[in-house]
């Protein structure tokens, strides 16, 4: 399949704690979970958002629900208040999240 | 068994009634439980506090009660909300009113006190508190004169003690999201500290509910459009026993209850999953399992819980500044480029009149204002635009610096690139308010318990 949308893997949700971004995901299908965990590092995450994420980005595995909770610190242009986006809240960065592309042959 | 069950209905400050006004109705509930507050909206109760003394609460939960109370009183359902915000007593005296006005002699109306600490900041800095910030960030003597609430997060106890009391309905101000859910399930099934697996279980129960509809098939990513009468959402509903845990909503409304819509909720704002830090207890979901049983019923296990932390978190807001925020729209042809040279003028005039500010941001709303870096933008996406709205946004330290954008916006639909459009009325500078997370230990806060009935 080569280079897919993490979307069409997984699924999640994007909320917020001051200036951090916390997404969690979860793997559409139990069998693609392993591969979602080989692909979806800290690094690589730090690297797909570039500026947008200033800050360390964590990754925490929970197994039993096929997710991993991904904690995303200086991400948000300074927290809800401090910030000037639009989107604040960082409630489309579970989105920005999932369009990320992936190799399927990896 | 024994079997206590409990609807989350409200997410936050401003959520719709609709789904509470169900629940209560048609939800065969023991507790209804209301959240109103995030990180932010002590603050801005506390200045509209200032502005009216009489202000400061969620009104909107007297509007609810209004609507519902009576009906849950007699059906024995009894409710518990935050929102109380920074004006509890001002919350109460609008229950009590609006309670005997409709002649409800005996109800009961319980409300705990005690978490605005902002007078008492000075002198817990006398006594050797240095309020270091969570997130470690920034000199607490920077903030300590601009300071606008100070509340502190507390756990289930004070609102167990009303509800030992008879209380009908409980207000209170910054007890946590989950302490609104844990209180009744630990009261009804005796659940204590040492306790600890069940008291995570309570809060993971409080922390599916407390988003109300985010619970039940509300901004559901797995497949939105798989969710039924969203104009009808159901909030979801907790039914525990002393050894299971369902979710589940009322009949006869819309929504979903589902694996997927479980899980997106249950990480959702959780830090460390196996060190999810409440008042009343450490939760480690880490082995967490969310089951499907049956049609909107899902089955959650494998949540245990460690000792409570030793600190309470304490919440500061103060004044970090001005902020205002504008808006134009530009259409084809050339929308984007019409709206990067608009954004370019109003750079170089705001220069010449030496605005100060410590942000700015230039965004492209239909382009990538929400995506960022990540939005995929190319030549031909932006030839083909139809139409696109330039946003400004500055911060600032001084209003005055602030206040100088504005005038100088409507003025570009005859005075710039052509077709530009005045987009969302005019813009106005608002206080910036500030986060200081800080840990504080637990003997420097006395929560207090009260009963009031009405006559």
């Amino acid at each position: 399949m080569g280079l897919i949308y993490l979307n069409t893997l997984a699924h999640g949700r994007s909320g917020d704690k001051g200036d951090t971004s916390n997404v969690c995901v979860f793997s559409r299908d139990p069998g693609d979970y392993e591969f979602l965990k080989r692909v979806l590092t800290p690094e690589r995450v730090k690297e797909y958002f570039g500026d947008m994420v200033r800050g360390e980005v964590i990754r925490y595995d929970v197994d039993s629900l096929c997710g991993m909770n991904f904690v995303m610190k200086q991400a948000l242009g300074g927290g809800a208040t401090h910030s000037l986006r639009l989107d604040s809240l960082g409630k489309s960065m579970g989105s920005a999240f999932m369009r990320m592309k992936v190799d399927t042959e990896w | 068994m024994k079997k206590v069950s409990i609807g989350g209905g409200q997410g936050f400050w401003g959520d719709s009634p609709d789904a509470a006004i169900h629940m209560v109705r048609h939800g065969s509930l023991n507790y209804m439980a209301c959240d109103y507050l995030a990180e932010l909206t002590l603050s801005i109760m506390q200045r509209q506090k200032l502005k009216n003394p009489r202000a400061g609460y969620a009104r909107d939960f007297i509007q609810l009660m209004d609507e519902i109370g009576q009906e849950a009183w007699e059906k024995n359902i009894r409710i518990l909300t935050n929102a109380g915000g920074m004006n509890i007593l001002g919350a109460v005296d609008a229950l009590r009113e609006m309670a005997h006005g409709k002649g409800l002699q005996g109800y009961r109306i319980g409300y705990v006190t005690g978490d605005d600490l902002l007078d008492r900041i000075p002198q817990m800095i006398a006594d050797g508190c240095t309020f270091e910030n969570m997130d470690g960030a920034g000199d607490f003597n920077e903030i300590k004169d601009k300071l606008v609430n100070a509340n502190v997060y507390y756990g289930r106890e004070p609102l167990m003690e009303c509800l030992s009391g008879g209380a009908d309905v409980v207000v209170t101000g910054r007890a946590s999201d989950s302490a609104l859910f844990l209180a009744p399930l630990a009261y009804e099934f005796g659940w204590e500290d040492g306790d600890w697996d069940n008291l995570a279980r309570g809060i993971m129960a409080g922390h599916l509910l407390e988003c109300g509809g985010q619970g039940s098939g509300g901004n559901f990513q797995y497949d939105w459009r798989s969710v039924p009468r969203m104009d009808e959402l159901g909030f979801p509903i907790a039914e525990l026993t002393q050894d299971s845990f369902h979710i589940t909503k009322a009949p006869d409304c819309g929504g979903l209850i589902s694996e997927q819509s479980c899980k997106e909720q249950f990480l959702y704002e959780v830090h460390d999953p196996a060190n999810y830090i409440t008042p009343d207890v450490t939760v480690d979901i880490s082995r967490a399992t969310i089951t499907n049983d049956g049609p909107d019923r899902v089955r959650i296990g494998g949540i245990r819980g460690k000792e409570r932390p030793e600190k309470l978190k304490l919440c500061l807001g103060y004044h970090a500044g001005y902020k205002v925020v504008t808006y134009l729209s530009f259409a084809w042809p050339d929308a984007y480029e019409k709206a990067q040279y608009a954004a370019d003028i109003l750079m170089k005039k705001m220069k010449r009149k030496g605005m100060q500010y410590e942000d700015l941001r230039i965004d492209y709303l239909g382009l990538n204002a929400l995506h960022l870096n990540v939005a995929e933008v190319d030549e031909e996406l932006i030839q083909r635009m139809n139409e696109v709205v330039l946003r400004i946004a500055v911060r600032t330290r001084e209003k005055r610096d602030a206040q100088l954008l504005i005038p100088e916006i409507s003025p570009l639909q005859l005075n710039g690139p052509p077709g530009a459009s005045f987009f969302g009325g005019r813009a106005h500078v608002t206080d910036v308010i500030g986060l200081w997370p800080t840990l504080i230990p637990r003997d420097a806060v006395k929560l207090e318990s009260h009963i009031v009935e009405v006559d």
